[in-house]
């Protein structure tokens, strides 16, 4: 996982904040980082991250470059990279995403979709080419 | 042409008549002497952006406070200037971040005549640069008692409903909040309050505990409300202030507009003399 994302997962770069007693309707639209710590009732969009913390409620699809979610989310999620569930999350929809981390405690009901290149059996993230041997498992 | 806007604000008239003078004597020894007029209770700051407009006059200069550059701006009504700023007031907000810290600066600024092209906010027909406050009045906050500040800072709240760029609405209970476009730590790199990003900021503070407003009385009068925790910040173009209606926003104090009201950016409309020294 690159740096970035990890620094701002503290929240710290966030370029929209939703405070926690904020309520908003309707289509919450950035082009950068966005944090959620209050209600949103409409669709989230951003290129960038989205940061949902614990308390944070979101009644509608969230689209987003990568996402961290340690509140409640009731609708789709499609993500392009990194989706993060923290054990406080809350999810009621169907997930897509590159990579995948869910932390224990974290409650899930929908499908998933991986669209990340597939991990090939040796570990290097490739395939096997066509004729190529798997190397021996020691 | 240049053509010099003189504004005695609250200064004592002897110093205003010696700044003046100094004023005159830097203008013809850098070259730049226009035309100079001065407010008077007859001839408002409108008045005399009239006569500059039909003069042929293409640079406006405001010599005064932050209050005389504000006013201009708001009342240009749309005609076309490029703008510069002398203050001849001490510790001017504007100046700092122009890069204009004294009238020899401001002079000197004028004559090199480095523009920049930044963002102009409108509401409701006038336009400023820096930003509006409404609930919390930075301006007031330092000039008030430590127990007058607090009992302001952690004292009613309002349900503010506000649409953010046609797009959503946000509900809010808090103590008022700020739309900055420029504020005294306004940077190219800075995310909040970049006057040349071609967005408005808004910021809005939360219920304050006593304990909060004490820890961070200091920032909020500096209007950085992003440092206390669980303050708002939007990012957008364009701001429609929908409730409590009649509530007023404010500029240094000065009521600008009241509840319904709408704020929009117009990127990089401007074209400002800026100095070496600007923050942006």
């Amino acid at each position: 996982m690159d740096k970035s994302f990890v620094d701002d997962n503290a929240g710290q770069q966030a370029e929209t904040v939703v405070g926690p007693s904020v309520k908003i309707q309707g289509d919450l639209n950035s082009e950068g980082n966005i944090r959620i710590e209050g209600q949103v009732t409409g669709k989230v969009k951003t290129s960038q991250g989205v940061f949902v913390n614990q308390g944070a409620k979101i009644a509608a699809d969230v689209l987003a470059g990568n996402a961290v979610v340690g509140g409640e989310i009731q609708g789709n999620l499609k993500i392009s990279g990194h989706l993060i569930l923290q054990s406080t999350a809350k999810i009621s929809g169907d997930i897509a995403c590159q990579i995948l981390r869910v932390e224990d405690g974290a409650q899930f009901t929908g499908k998933c979709t991986m669209n990340g290149a597939p991990v090939g059996p040796n570990g290097n993230g490739k395939r096997p080419g066509r004729g190529e041997e798997l190397e021996p498992e020691e | 042409m240049y053509y010099y806007i003189l504004d005695q604000g609250n200064l004592p008239l002897e110093k205003f008549e010696k700044l003046q003078t100094e004023l005159q004597g830097l203008l013809a020894e850098f070259n730049i002497a226009g035309e100079t007029a001065r407010v008077t209770p007859l001839r408002s700051i409108a008045d005399l952006i009239d006569t500059a407009s039909q003069r042929g006059a293409k640079t406006l200069v405001a010599c005064g406070s932050d209050d005389t550059f504000n006013v201009m701006l708001s009342q240009l009504r749309g005609r076309d200037f490029t703008l510069g700023f002398i203050p001849l007031v001490d510790g001017s907000m504007l100046g700092k971040i122009l890069g204009v810290d004294n009238l020899f600066t401001g002079v000197k600024t004028i004559a090199a005549r480095r523009l920049e092209k930044i963002d102009l906010a409108r509401i409701a027909g006038s336009y400023f640069i820096s930003f509006l406050e409404f609930g919390v009045l930075s301006h007031q906050l330092k000039h008030i008692s430590l127990w007058q500040k607090l009992k302001q800072l952690s004292g009613d709240t309002r349900v503010f409903k506000i649409r953010i760029d046609d797009s959503y609405i946000v509900n809010l209970e808090g103590q008022g909040g700020l739309v900055a476009n420029i504020r005294l730590t306004s940077g190219k790199n800075q995310t909040i309050a970049n006057p040349t990003d071609g967005n408005l900021d808004l910021l809005m503070l939360e219920r304050l505990s006593k304990t909060q407003a004490l820890t961070y009385r200091g920032a909020i009068a500096d209007g950085l409300l992003e440092k206390v925790p669980n303050t708002t910040v939007i990012k957008c173009k364009k701001i429609e202030f929908l409730e409590p209606r009649g509530f007023s926003l404010t500029m240094l104090g000065r009521v600008v507009a009241k509840f319904p009201a709408t704020v929009e950016i117009i990127p990089q409309r401007l074209r400002m003399i800026v100095g070496k020294n600007r923050t942006f």
